[in-house]
């Protein structure tokens, strides 16, 4: 019947290949946040008259990044748990009645974060005086030792068998023990969570009169891989940067950014060979980077209840002849010919889909970068990095790659299978160069591209053009390059950073309100609409000009194209009244539109108009022409051309031309 | 796009087509059908009802014109196999065994042929008698044996040749000379030379295509392309500026169409082996009717799909309660709340959008990563018939180009769809000019994952480090540099006129999975024995796989040095599973603290329930001895027994299913294999059994789920445990 259970297989698997199961453990990530409550970290930085000044003080800073964390999880890791722990309070509660744990306060239990856990951090982070009862330090602290057992006790219980459990620990001092044996137990403690598979991640704040110093205590907790992924890349050391309080840029922009870079568990897509050429094969791991988040599709819900419940739905196939209940195995595969079902047993269908042989990365061979040109896309680019696990001295080889890549402007072509059963690609090989911001932290990774290029069977054909289309020339291409010289985003570069998708935010915004039944916003924040202001600024001139421009070119243009269009234009006289109706149709007399500021617009002018009917050439102008003058005059635009023809006329004895 | 067609297969069934000749090792009827297979399961395979075909067989043992002709006289020892008519899978099935060499010579092809041309026009006209706009097509296979009476043929060529129903003919002659190809048979037979004359001469004057069989069975292998009619998924304007609130903006009307879009292989649909062959029972309510029209297949029954609904019970807290789908409303999840939204206020959660094509910015083309785009990519073309348009978008064609910049835009292409963020880029080729879009990420589409740098190493200190072993030295850095310039495909290839040119271009490039099962289920379509070996795919779908030859060996030194200098080794696969039995390859924390040590190095550890995982861990790693390996592994076992048996509902099975796990994990590692064998023989028995304090059944379902069966060859070399029993372990 229904089979396996909260298992979520990986996002690759939307396409419909089958996959071997054995490869995907449920890939799960549960984030503790364990947050120390002490003086110091309750306190504030002094007043600054510097708006960028800290306002927060380390411990709020912390809350405020998990609120703005979970936040985000719900949106990109829908499934995945968080909790958040208290410690160091003067308060005991881990919500079940058990007082083994001292000084720890579970502010919300790991689990998938619910409407209230969100509105209650919420609270916690807006509300001072909510925040103020519960944040009250013990006067002796909390022992690590105990907190580091709390957390296993949460991870053991609450997400068992999750491939990736991480404690994230924010504190500020780096000596949180008395004794010797304190700082024994701590140790073992933190060794039981290294047996666990579970991760510490330390988020150290540096005081202003001390700066924390990781050698004293943590490097005895803290190991250097994480266990579930032993060789996943060992980070950057300068990752977890000390975070100084109350100087510089603020602490929670600091914190923010490292707690960022952690957000989502690094998790490989597959672990491959690279093959550079026959008999020389390093290893290497693929990494999404990039990957479109789309927001949740509605499902079932149960309102007969006190609570809404969501429901859980399973599949169970069955016969359609006999309504039997059949088991998966049972299911055979047949593809539609003739009329018929072909079928083949399974061990043929893999003989089918396996011919081409292992999964691989394979070079075939070196071409210039510019032999990727941006028509040829077909889907997302993976990331590789190399991996020592299989083949060691990789890295180096890797890396040896890359920077001739980089230095000669090349890419590879390969062959790429990423997993039994999956189609053969022909991916281009693209070198990146680490990319740092101005604080230095990481921006784009340095590594190598997989881009999936086009078969000549995915290459569509160009849509029918007309024979002998109107082509720019040269002085209104430069009218138009000045324009868009003007409105370079800033440094010449796209930064997804950016822009937020606003189909995403706004829908997790409304379903937010909904949840905690809260006035529903009305207005959408969307920054990726152009900001037309600064467009009008900067290059209203410019545009105004290649108006003028074009309208020239227009009209020497489609003069001298006229002989050969003589069909099309009649054509279309058919088309345009049912145009003329519709209000959208108005701005079609303004292609490319340009007013002048004396409002004597594009489309030719009066006089121009005038010159053309005295030399008998008015019926050689296009509808479209005609439409536009009229329009601009708050004439009628509807009609055949002849009619249109006759009211120009009309319009032009009237204005005694 | 396609339009109606007619295709008249004549085949040349005589004796001597079952002769093999010049060293093939099969006949040449063989050979021949070969061809007209592909060409038939080609067609077939399309599905058009529209596509009509018919076969006449020439030089046959008997004589069957199937009405087409009245007189039956002079047409003897032909066949017209079917009508002209719509090819389904029975039709080749039935074709398939008459469709073999007959034990004449007698029979002439230029008679069948006047039978096919008779045959496409009865056909292909209307009632009235006049001709229907159709693509008619005759194709004649034979090996010009026959004898042949040459009298009508001009009438026959008028006729093909008719304005009102032309006819295009190819004709395929097995060992035909065909200069062109380069074939020419030695020794031929006289009268089959005179005969390739008179047919060679014919076929010019229809303006038809002669040429030499071989070829043909050749040309099969490269794929056929689809060229689906592009349709467009946007019309409407690209806009720089708001025309609507600001004087100076610019609008411009484009229409926008798929320019790569993957092509994807034919989809299998599930179906089921029948039981109820016979028996009766429910036989009455079975749906025969309804599939069998679709699936008129005599082994094989649809799937149907039926959903459960199910709730956690209010009353029963650890239980499940089925509910009808009409009870059910629509709504989201917000983490794990459930939000109910009324289906007529559905829209509340939706952006109002509406269609446009918005430039945001221009980017510059050298700072632009070329891995950012996200999706397949789509031409942006004026409006058809649009002066303005062509002129307008022209010149931000050439100005985009002229300045190295990329447009930035947003692009709504239906009113209140999700706007996407777009990458416009110019493309100007010699025969048209547009821009190309690709999507772009948003914010949240970045996964902000770091990696260490690769050209130098930090050390915890912060010391910057640029000799390692993790780097390349000089060595390696020219060995890579010469061997990558020698791998060069740029000009590695050749144009039709001789010149060099890039190698693997994608037009050149067949999407591999897409042709092999389109040729497998043509393949299968005419050989339905289950005994034969599925084939293996067509080279050219194989070209790719591997760097061409002629360059490998081009460049073998210049590899074999960068071999030397790379000095990479294969991890003996040992090395990554029996490691953790000595202690002092534990893993230490950052600062290589001893742990063990500052516990005074332990030799036993017991194992604690409340600190299940990590205890037994330890108990494994502390010792070497068998006997306690095997208490630490029976103490496990017990944990995982006792959280079953005091699970509320399902309430612990995630913890007993992790501990089950690294149970299995470490005596995999540790090669005991059997001591997790035994355990998991018992645990089945026991779940299944509801030896454990109840119906424990679903905790065997997760184990089964989850593959934490039997330990197998496959995973651990010393277990006696075959792949099959560990299989067979999951079904019974």
């Amino acid at each position: 019947m229904a089979d396996a259970h909260d298992r979520r297989w990986g996002e690759e698997e939307e396409e419909e290949e089958e996959l071997d199961e054995t490869s995907y453990k449920s890939i799960k990530d549960a984030v503790l946040f364990a947050i120390d409550v002490s003086p110091t970290m309750l306190e504030r930085p002094p007043a600054s008259e510097d708006k960028k000044a800290d306002r927060d003080s380390p411990t709020s800073a912390a809350l405020k990044c998990a609120y703005q964390l979970m936040q985000q999880r719900i949106i990109s890791n829908p499934t995945d748990m968080m909790g958040i722990l208290l410690f160091g309070t003067e308060k005991t509660d881990l919500k079940d009645g058990d007082s083994t744990f001292q000084n720890c306060y579970l502010l919300s239990d790991l689990d998938v974060p619910s409407a209230q856990d969100v509105k209650r951090l919420r609270d916690l982070v807006e509300d001072e005086e909510e925040a103020e009862k519960l944040l009250k330090p013990n006067k002796d602290g909390a022992s690590i030792a105990t907190v580091l057992f709390c957390a296993n006790q949460i991870f053991t219980t609450k997400a068992p068998n999750f491939s990736s459990r991480r404690l994230f620990l924010v504190t500020d001092n780096d000596y949180p023990v008395k004794a010797k044996q304190d700082k024994d137990a701590a140790v073992t403690r933190a060794r039981d969570l290294y047996d666990l598979d579970c991760t510490i991640d330390l988020f150290p704040i540096s005081r202003r009169d001390h700066s924390f110093d990781r050698t004293r205590f943590y490097d005895d907790l803290v190991y250097p891989t994480s266990p579930s992924d032993p060789d996943a890349p060992v980070a950057i050391p300068s990752t977890t940067k000390v975070t100084k309080s109350g100087e510089g840029i603020s602490l929670l922009r600091q914190l923010l950014s490292s707690i960022n870079s952690k957000a989502a568990a690094r998790r490989a897509l597959f672990s491959l060979p690279l093959e550079l050429g026959p008999g020389l094969k390093i290893g290497v791991k693929g990494y999404l980077l990039l990957k479109r988040q789309v927001h949740a599709k509605s499902c079932y819900v149960w309102v007969g209840g006190e609570k809404t419940q969501i429901v859980q739905q399973s599949t169970s196939h069955m016969a359609d002849d006999t309504a039997r209940v059949v088991e998966k195995t049972e299911l055979r595969k047949a593809y539609e010919f003739g009329g018929d079902a072909i079928t083949f047993l399974p061990d043929e269908v893999t003989r089918i889909r396996q011919c081409f042989g292992d999964p691989v990365i394979r070079i075939i061979g070196f071409k210039p970068i510019s032999s990727v040109p941006i028509w040829a896309n077909t889907n997302k680019a993976t990331f590789i990095y190399p991996s020592e696990a299989d083949f060691i001295g990789s890295t180096r080889v890797f890396s040896a790659l890359q920077q001739k890549l980089i230095k000669s402007q090349k890419m590879g072509l390969v062959w790429f299978i990423a997993r039994r059963n999956a189609s053969p690609t022909l991916c281009a090989l693209l070198p990146s160069e680490e990319k740092t911001d101005e604080d230095g932290e990481q921006q784009m990774p340095p590594g190598l591209w997989l881009i999936p290029l086009p078969y000549a069977d995915d290459i569509r054909l160009f849509p029918e053009q007309p024979d002998a289309p109107l082509k720019t020339t040269d002085a209104l291409t430069d009218k138009m390059r000045i324009i868009m010289e003007q409105l370079q985003l800033p440094g010449g570069v796209y930064d997804p950073s950016k822009y937020p998708n606003p189909d995403l935010q706004w829908f997790y915004r409304i379903l937010q309100a909904m949840a905690l039944d809260e006035d529903i916003p009305d207005t959408p924040v969307d920054k990726t609409v152009p900001r037309f202001k600064q467009i009008d600024k900067r290059c209203g001139e410019y545009i105004e000009d290649y108006g003028r421009a074009f309208e020239e070119t227009y009209v020497q243009l489609s003069r001298g194209s006229l002989a050969v269009r003589g069909k099309p234009a009649a054509k279309r006289r058919t088309a345009e009244p049912e145009d003329g109706e519709k209000p959208a149709a108005k701005r079609v007399k303004a292609e490319p539109k340009a007013k002048n500021e004396d409002g004597n617009n594009d489309g030719l002018t009066d006089q121009q108009m005038a010159v053309s009917n005295d030399k008998g050439q008015i019926s050689k102008q296009t509808v479209a022409v005609l439409k536009a003058y009229l329009s601009q005059r708050g004439q009628a635009t509807a009609g055949k051309k002849a009619d249109l023809i006759e009211r120009v006329q009309e319009y032009l004895q009237s204005k005694g031309m | 796009m396609a339009g109606k067609e007619a295709t008249v297969y004549i085949l040349d069934l005589g004796a001597p087509m079952g002769k093999k000749r010049h060293g093939r090792d099969h006949t040449d009827l063989e050979w021949a059908l070969e061809y007209v297979w592909d060409k038939i399961t080609t067609t077939v395979a399309t599905g058009r009802k529209t596509a009509l075909m018919s076969v006449i067989g020439c030089r046959t043992d008997k004589s069957d014109l199937n009405g087409v002709m009245e007189e039956a006289e002079g047409y003897e020892n032909i066949t017209v196999f079917s009508e002209l008519k719509q090819y389904l899978l029975s039709d080749i099935r039935r074709l398939q065994n008459k469709l073999k060499p007959s034990k004449t010579n007698e029979g002439d092809l230029i008679s069948a042929l006047a039978v096919a041309v008779q045959l496409m026009d009865s056909a292909t006209q209307n009632k009235a008698g006049k001709p229907l706009k159709y693509d008619r097509r005759i194709i004649i296979v034979t090996d010009g044996r026959g004898e042949m009476d040459d009298g009508d043929l001009d009438d026959i060529a008028m006729k093909i040749k008719d304005t009102e129903a032309p006819i295009e003919i190819v004709l395929l002659g097995v060992d035909f000379d065909d200069p062109d190809y380069g074939y020419k048979e030695e020794d031929k037979d006289a009268a089959k030379a005179n005969n390739e004359e008179v047919l060679k001469g014919f076929v010019e004057k229809c303006n038809g295509n002669f040429g030499t069989l071989a070829e043909a069975v050749e040309q099969l292998n490269i794929p056929r392309l689809k060229q689906p009619r592009p349709i467009p998924s946007f019309k409407g304007e690209l806009t720089l500026g708001d025309p609507q609130k600001f004087d100076a903006a610019l609008t411009i009307h484009v229409e926008r169409y798929p320019c790569t879009m993957l092509a994807k292989p034919p989809t299998a649909s599930s179906f089921v082996v029948r039981t109820d062959l016979g028996t009766s029972g429910l036989s009455d309510r079975s749906s025969a009717t309804i599939v069998g029209e679709d699936h008129p297949m005599s082994d094989l029954a649809a799937v149907r799909h039926q959903r459960d609904y199910q709730i956690d019970d209010p009353e029963e807290p650890g239980t499940k309660k089925n509910v009808e789908l009409e009870e059910l409303e629509k709504g989201y999840e917000y983490g794990r709340t459930a939000v109910h939204i009324a289906e007529s206020n559905l829209n509340v959660v939706k952006l109002e959008t509406e269609p446009s094509l918005r430039i945001v910015g221009f980017a510059r083309e050298e700072e632009f990563k070329r891995y950012l785009p996200m999706s397949r990519t789509n031409y942006i073309v004026p409006q058809r018939t649009n002066q303005m348009a062509q002129l307008g978008l022209s010149s931000f064609i050439h100005a985009l180009h002229e300045g190295g910049l990329y447009a930035v835009a947003r692009l709504v292409t239906k009113e209140n769809k999700p706007p996407i963020m777009v990458l416009l880029s110019p493309r100007i080729e010699p025969d048209f000019e547009c821009l190309i879009d690709v999507e772009l990420p948003f914010e949240e589409d970045m996964r902000r994952y770091k990696f260490p740098p690769l050209d130098r190493k930090l050390t915890v200190s912060g010391k910057v480090i640029t000799e390692h072993k993790d780097l390349p030295n000089a060595d390696l850095t020219a060995a890579m540099g010469a061997y990558v310039d020698a791998m060069d495909l740029s000009t590695f290839s050749k144009d039709e006129d001789g010149n060099p040119d890039e190698y693997a271009k994608p037009e050149d490039t067949y999407a591999p999975l897409v042709h092999r099962i389109n040729h497998i289920i043509r393949w299968r379509a005419t050989h339905s024995d289950p005994t034969l070996t599925i084939p293996d795919p067509p080279e050219i779908l194989m070209k790719y796989s591997n760097p061409p030859s002629d360059l490998v060996e081009r460049a073998n030194s210049i590899l074999e040095s960068l071999k030397v200098a790379s000095d990479v080794k294969k991890v003996p696969p040992k090395v990554k599973g029996r490691g953790k039995r000595n202690r002092s390859e534990r893993e230490k924390p950052i600062s290589g603290l001893d742990i063990d040590a500052l516990l005074g190095n332990p030799t036993q550890v017991k194992i604690d329930p409340a600190n299940l995982v990590p205890s037994f861990k330890q108990a494994l790693a502390v010792t070497d001895d068998l006997a306690a390996i095997q208490s630490a592994a029976d103490a496990m076992a017990k944990e995982i027994r006792n959280l079953v048996k005091n699970s509320v509902g399902e309430s612990a099975y995630g913890r007993a299913l992790e501990a089950v796990r690294v149970m299995r994990d470490e005596l995999t590692e540790l090669e005991e294999p059997e001591m997790y064998n035994n355990f998991v023989r018992e645990f089945k028995k026991e779940l299944l059994e509801d030896a454990l304090n109840g119906d424990r059944r679903e905790m065997w379902w997760r184990v089964r789920g989850s593959k934490y069966g039997l330990i197998d060859q496959k995973r651990s070399l010393v277990s006696d445990v075959t792949e099959k029993e560990a299989d067979d372990f999951y079904k019974t």
